[in-house]
């Protein structure tokens, strides 16, 4: 077989028929389509069969795999390159990929660089310690002994939020606070980064960062190599934990994180849990601060968002700090429904 | 030369190297990769401020992941991006 034998075929992302054909293709070697993809590449053999896949989603590479008949002939690279030509014409420079363990001599091989990994799941990026490059980028503020993180949505600020950030930051010299950047929720990533700002300007410890790239956003977590999908869940929230430990934490000696109780959502409590056993290992305590009440009901975001629903911004005057309100005020009525 | 716009060059392959450029304000940049980073950093990079010279280009961003590459190849794919990256003319 000829090296130069395959011909490229792109898809933003592929129509439905060579779709059905990659997910066929996919399945031979235990994946699955991902739903999100926007850009595949293959590389197709001179009878019309898939030799090599390759798919990108947002900034993450995602789908690559090489037929089992082209082993051996460096078609991941070629595919890879391809599709990395197509992320920098979007503009798209600081790649990620997620993948099984044993695959990471064949992306080191490509240039990525391992960020951390778990049992099931290696992250890695195209940039060597792109990762502790953007956490020296940060600012660190007064250095002190005890320094603690909150690490947090905000969807949007509110008193909740507010109240739990006031009484961490009593307990400790600097409070790094690090709200999600993940454009996912009904709030904007930019609005609640600025509302948090806002929010807390007057607490003079606390230091505000955003989370960038370094966030494992459920939205591009790719599930489609896991197995067992009810294992994803667990696996993505252990990675994101490993990821705080290994890099935020170490780097910035962070020593405590707080968390909100959850009284609620099993899903949080769950999670929480995970927390205080993976955080415990790397020596950071948890310390679960009890939800704020107004008017005998626990303050959460998703409260505020109900009544913004409505239409009721007024109802959410008791529940945000000024700084919050005063954008309600604005902007509440984009987020009725 | 004056670079405007993003421009690449080359593949991720073994022996190959992979050359992004793009525009700066002011000066040359140079990010390297290297499967032999330790042995031949200073002089991939040597290669690379060289043909920059050559072609008289001032400001640019330049990215090299270099898989291995010898000399003449890191020299062919770094001035392939920058005619690439230096607009219609």
């Amino acid at each position: 077989m000829e090296y130069t034998n395959f011909y490229e075929e792109f898809g933003s992302p592929l129509n439905p028929r060579k779709r059905r054909k990659l997910e066929e293709f996919l399945a031979k070697q235990d994946l699955r389509y991902d739903d999100q993809i926007e850009e595949t590449c293959n590389l197709v053999d001179g009878d019309g069969n898939i030799a090599a896949t390759c798919s990108l989603h947002a900034n993450v590479l995602k789908c690559v795999a090489v037929s089992e008949n082209y082993q051996g002939y460096g078609l991941s690279p070629r595919v890879v390159t391809l599709m990395i030509n197509r992320a920098n014409e979007k503009g798209i420079k600081h790649l990620f990929l997620f993948t099984k363990p044993k695959n990471y001599q064949m992306f080191s091989d490509m240039g990525f660089y391992p960020i951390t990994q778990t049992e099931d799941i290696l992250l890695m990026e195209n940039e060597r310690n792109g990762i502790d490059k953007y956490i020296d980028s940060l600012p660190k503020g007064e250095s002190g002994e005890n320094i603690g993180a909150i690490v947090m949505n905000c969807n949007p600020f509110t008193n909740g939020h507010r109240y739990l950030v006031e009484t961490a930051a009593n307990q400790c010299d600097t409070l790094h606070l690090f709200v999600l950047s993940e454009d996912k929720s009904e709030f904007p990533a930019a609005v609640r980064y600025e509302l948090v700002k806002n929010g807390v300007e007057d607490i003079p410890n606390v230091i505000v960062h955003q989370t960038s790239d370094y966030l494992i956003s459920s939205a591009v977590f790719p599930t489609y190599f896991i197995k067992d999908i009810s294992k994803a869940e667990d696996a993505n929230c252990i990675l994101d934990l490993k990821i705080f430990c290994e890099h935020f934490a170490k780097k910035m000696n962070i020593s405590k994180r707080f968390v909100g109780t959850e009284p609620t959502c099993q899903v949080t409590n769950a999670y929480n849990q995970q927390m205080k056993a993976v955080l415990s290992s790397y020596g950071i305590e948890v310390i679960e601060i009890p939800r704020k009440e107004f008017d005998g009901r626990a303050i959460s975001a998703s409260v505020v968002r109900d009544y913004l629903h409505k239409g009721d911004i007024e109802g959410t005057k008791n529940l945000v700090p000024p700084t919050t309100y005063e954008y309600l005020e604005k902007e509440g009525y984009r987020y009725k429904k | 030369m004056k670079i405007v716009k993003n421009a690449v060059a080359g593949t991720l392959e073994s022996s190959d190297a992979y050359v992004q450029v793009s525009p700066n304000e002011v000066g040359i940049e140079i990010v390297l990769e290297s499967v032999v980073l330790t042995q031949f950093g200073d002089a991939i990079k040597a290669s690379v401020m060289e043909v920059l010279a050559e072609n008289e280009v001032t400001n640019a961003k330049v990215s090299v992941n270099d898989r291995g590459a010898i000399d003449c190849t890191i020299r062919a794919r770094v001035e392939t991006a920058l005619k690439r990256a230096q607009g219609d003319n």
